[in-house]
């Protein structure tokens, strides 16, 4: 098929077969912050949800209170909270890249394994916190 | 802007929506948290006060923006295919035009209360 012109594609590379390529930490957090901004992306909807429910009246408040609480909401919950705290913490750690803080490549990798562990320490956290609510 | 200069465009939106949103995402787990015991009158308060009101409507505006700029990006970059990329990009813009647009009506008619 034809690359179109209109949406820049014919200038971009090509695909690359990923097995070639080696992925350095810093890789794998951009892989992360690209899969968790999905994540939210698709969670959006549940987010309405919530929104609407728990604005609607005194009972939409509470049924939205308890739905949060089922095993299921809090398996999704634990995830999108990972999600949040990777793309949030990456999205700093870009941020301060861009002004060029951190820009060299041993505290680049540095940053991005601790990038990778604060958001795993947050998932650890939380679900302490959701078992025992 | 120029053709030339659109990534850059691009790339500021996605730096200043996202620290906006840092920001309120923060604020909003800071209050979530600060609170004994958050009932219906003070979520509602708290959602239909003006200045969080406007700051919440800001929120969806940006997240529309930044989920656009990011998502746009993932699909450039893996799908090549002209009629299967165009209908992404159509399906997530249609996408987020309806959450955000959904979440603004709950919004405005929190703000019509008062």
């Amino acid at each position: 098929m034809p690359q179109s012109q209109h949406t820049g594609a014919s200038q971009r590379p090509k695909n690359l077969n990923l097995l070639s390529v080696k992925f350095p930490i810093s890789a794998i957090m951009s892989v992360g912050h690209r899969a968790a901004g999905i994540l939210l992306f698709l969670s959006l909807p549940y987010f309405l949800y919530l929104l609407q429910l728990s604005l609607t009246n005194e009972i939409g408040f509470a049924l939205a209170k308890a739905e949060l609480q089922g095993p299921i909401a809090k398996t999704f919950g634990l995830i999108i909270i990972w999600g949040l705290a990777h793309h949030l913490f990456a999205g700093i750690r870009y941020f301060l890249l861009d002004f060029d803080i951190g820009i060299d490549k041993a505290p680049a990798q540095k940053s991005a394994l601790v990038v990778m562990v604060a958001a795993f320490l947050v998932f650890v956290f939380f679900s302490f916190y959701l078992l025992w609510l | 802007m120029t053709y030339q200069a659109k990534g850059l465009q691009a790339w500021l939106y996605q730096r200043l929506t996202g620290a906006f949103m840092a920001l309120y995402i923060l604020y909003f787990l800071w209050v979530i948290f600060s609170t004994e015991r958050m009932s219906y009158a003070l979520w509602l308060e708290w959602f239909s006060h003006p200045l969080m009101n406007t700051a919440t409507g800001l929120f969806i505006i940006h997240l529309a923006v930044h989920a656009w700029v990011g998502m746009r990006d993932i699909v450039l970059d893996y799908v090549s295919y002209d009629a299967l990329r165009l209908m992404m990009l159509a399906c997530i813009s249609f996408f987020l035009i309806i959450i955000s647009l959904g979440m603004l009506r709950i919004l405005f008619s929190l703000a019509l209360i008062i």
